[in-house]
């Protein structure tokens, strides 16, 4: 975590290019176009999923509270790790609720998902303060906000000279649930659609029971949804640049950008996904 | 707060390096199928050097990305790399002999997408940012091919979803014990994104080398090669397995030898621990 300091660290929210506008909604009708000609509206109800599973990803990293190389001195609020890592725990924590849940069916996997990702974070946020508190013997205090918005504490009294603030708020450690949970249901959302594609596909191509390929079916999914989920993450992370405390952070506004890089992003990479065993045994 | 990232000037030019890496990792896979053209399965160790070569390529180009100070820590880069490049693998895997070929170009789409996004969308604005992403999926989409043609012997997608167990003396065809069926993928997808974060993130900064970052990228390419070795006996014959493994231990060992001596080189100055000598005649 040394990398800090992006060039658009102190600038305002940029919006998008109107390349990136045109090329966004271009890509995603291809997408959504090549799903429906590949496996007709299953395929484009499945990206459809995937989009929004991406979205949620990249929605929920912003309200994970990160605080980079300088939390780890105790110089800045959060959690001292980088955005991609701690996206990475909370979505494969979330990934394996979900799976698991699976079989008991979609309602059911998805709340796993999101008690799996928010109890990672909660447990992360819960014992990063206590390493902070009891071991670094330094108070929470944010150094964006006055008053923590939930609880009315106040922070100027706290906050030590020369840093932006230092521990987990409250209302860090909130937003860090909601963002694990975000994540834990963004990232199960997509392994179950692509689940249902390959539980579809792979018995008909191999001449198997969906007994026999469901190690195949679920590997793959899993893997494709670990991956889309780090994409995303990701990409949440470069619009970050950096460090963020939480949703009452200022950065938290720069949000719809990712939004709509996470839903193109997780288009193309979905239709890879979707599209996967089409050309198996043609070449 | 803010780190400045400091790259070492000099060095081999990225673009000559580019072209190693690609036509290296490129032939070096395709060396694999001379297990399909034989008959055998001695040079599958072949996948694991085009996974090494990729990896020296995507180091320099982590270089080059990072040293615009990202602001999201080094290893974001390494996991969006494997993130797109995993789906662009074994998409291209399914295309038989042209798999590699395939896979370089989905990876190519699917980076390209990434970097237009992170420009144009999320605004990073940073010059290198989409030839930097497509260099960075291709990279991921040739360690994961290569580590798995290492793993079971061949590129082939219903290579990599099919085993044989031996039971009773009966051999039997199964997806379980297979590289995707087991989910061996998600192994290879750390251990490559381990192999390409790692080592700029541990040589950036003052007096960075590129010859010691490179060396470095070998040396851990080398030590993800070690436990795909291992995972190989399940799937590979005994002595093709043992080839590989031995090929992996010497090619890491000589690169660990190699990656002291320099960095004994561009050190200050360092301390040989040596063993407290026991006075004589006892203390």
């Amino acid at each position: 975590m040394s990398a800090l300091g992006g060039p658009k660290q102190t600038g305002g929210v940029q919006s998008p290019t109107a390349i990136g506008i045109v090329l966004s909604i271009v890509l995603i009708v291809v997408a959504l176009g090549l799903a429906y000609f590949l496996v007709q509206m299953a395929g484009v109800l499945a990206l459809v999923g995937i989009i929004i599973g991406g979205v949620l990803v990249a929605f929920g990293v912003h309200f994970v509270p990160v605080g980079g190389a300088p939390a780890a001195m105790g110089q800045s609020p959060g959690i001292a790790t980088g955005v991609a890592m701690l996206a990475a725990g909370a979505g494969l924590a979330g990934l394996f609720g979900g799976a698991w849940a699976a079989p008991l069916g979609l309602p059911v996997a998805l709340a796993g998902g999101a008690v799996g990702g928010g109890l990672l974070m909660a447990i992360t946020c819960t014992m990063v303060n206590v390493i902070y508190v009891f071991g670094m013997g330094i108070p929470a205090a944010s150094g964006k906000v006055d008053k923590d918005p939930i609880t009315g504490d106040t922070f100027p009294e706290y906050k030590s000279q020369g840093t932006e603030g230092h521990g987990l708020p409250f209302i860090s450690w909130v937003g860090g649930v909601i963002g694990g949970a975000l994540g834990g249901l963004g990232g199960t959302l997509i392994y179950l659609e692509l689940l249902d594609i390959y539980q579809a596909q792979l018995p008909v191509l191999l001449n198997a029971t969906v007994e026999q390929i469901a190690p195949v079916a679920i590997s793959l999914a899993g893997i494709f949804a670990v991956a889309m989920f780090l994409i995303n993450a990701v990409l949440a992370a470069y619009n970050i640049t950096g460090t963020i405390e939480g949703p009452h952070d200022p950065k938290f506004k720069r949000f719809p950008r990712a939004v709509v890089a996470a839903a193109v992003a997780s288009a193309v990479a979905g239709i890879f996904a979707i599209g996967l065993l089409q050309l198996v045994g043609v070449f | 707060m803010s780190v400045k990232i400091e790259v070492g000037a000099g060095g081999i030019p990225h673009n000559r390096i580019l072209i190693y890496g690609l036509v290296g990792s490129l032939v070096l896979i395709y060396l694999t199928y001379l297990n399909t053209y034989f008959q055998t399965e001695y040079f599958a160790f072949f996948g694991g050097l085009a996974a090494v070569a990729a990896l020296i390529w995507g180091t320099d180009t982590i270089k080059h990305l990072c040293s615009y100070g990202l602001g999201t820590g080094v290893p974001s880069a390494g996991m969006i790399a494997l993130g797109s490049g995993v789906i662009a693998a074994l998409f291209g895997a399914t295309t038989g002999i042209f798999a590699p070929i395939v896979t370089i170009v989905i990876a190519a789409i699917i980076g390209a997408v990434a970097g237009i996004m992170a420009n144009h969308v999320v605004r990073m604005d940073i010059p290198v940012m989409i030839v930097s992403l497509i260099e960075l999926a291709i990279v991921g989409a040739m360690t994961v091919l290569g580590l798995a043609a290492m793993a079971c012997g061949t590129f082939e997608f219903l290579g990599m979803i099919t085993g044989t167990v031996s039971f009773l003396g009966f051999t039997v065809q199964t997806y379980e014990t297979s590289v995707i069926g087991g989910s061996i993928i998600a192994v290879i997808f750390m251990l490559g994104a381990i192999a390409i974060q790692h080592s700029f993130n541990a040589c950036l900064g003052p007096g960075e080398q590129q010859d010691r970052t490179l060396m470095l990228a070998a040396e851990c390419g080398f030590l993800s090669m070690i436990p795909v070795a291992i995972i190989s006996f399940a799937f590979i014959g005994t002595y093709a397995a043992l080839v590989a493994l031995v090929i992996s231990i010497v090619g890491w060992f000589y690169t660990y030898r190699k990656y002291i001596v320099l960095s004994k080189r561009d050190a200050y100055a360092w301390l040989d621990a040596k063993p407290i000598l026991e006075p004589k005649g006892g203390a």
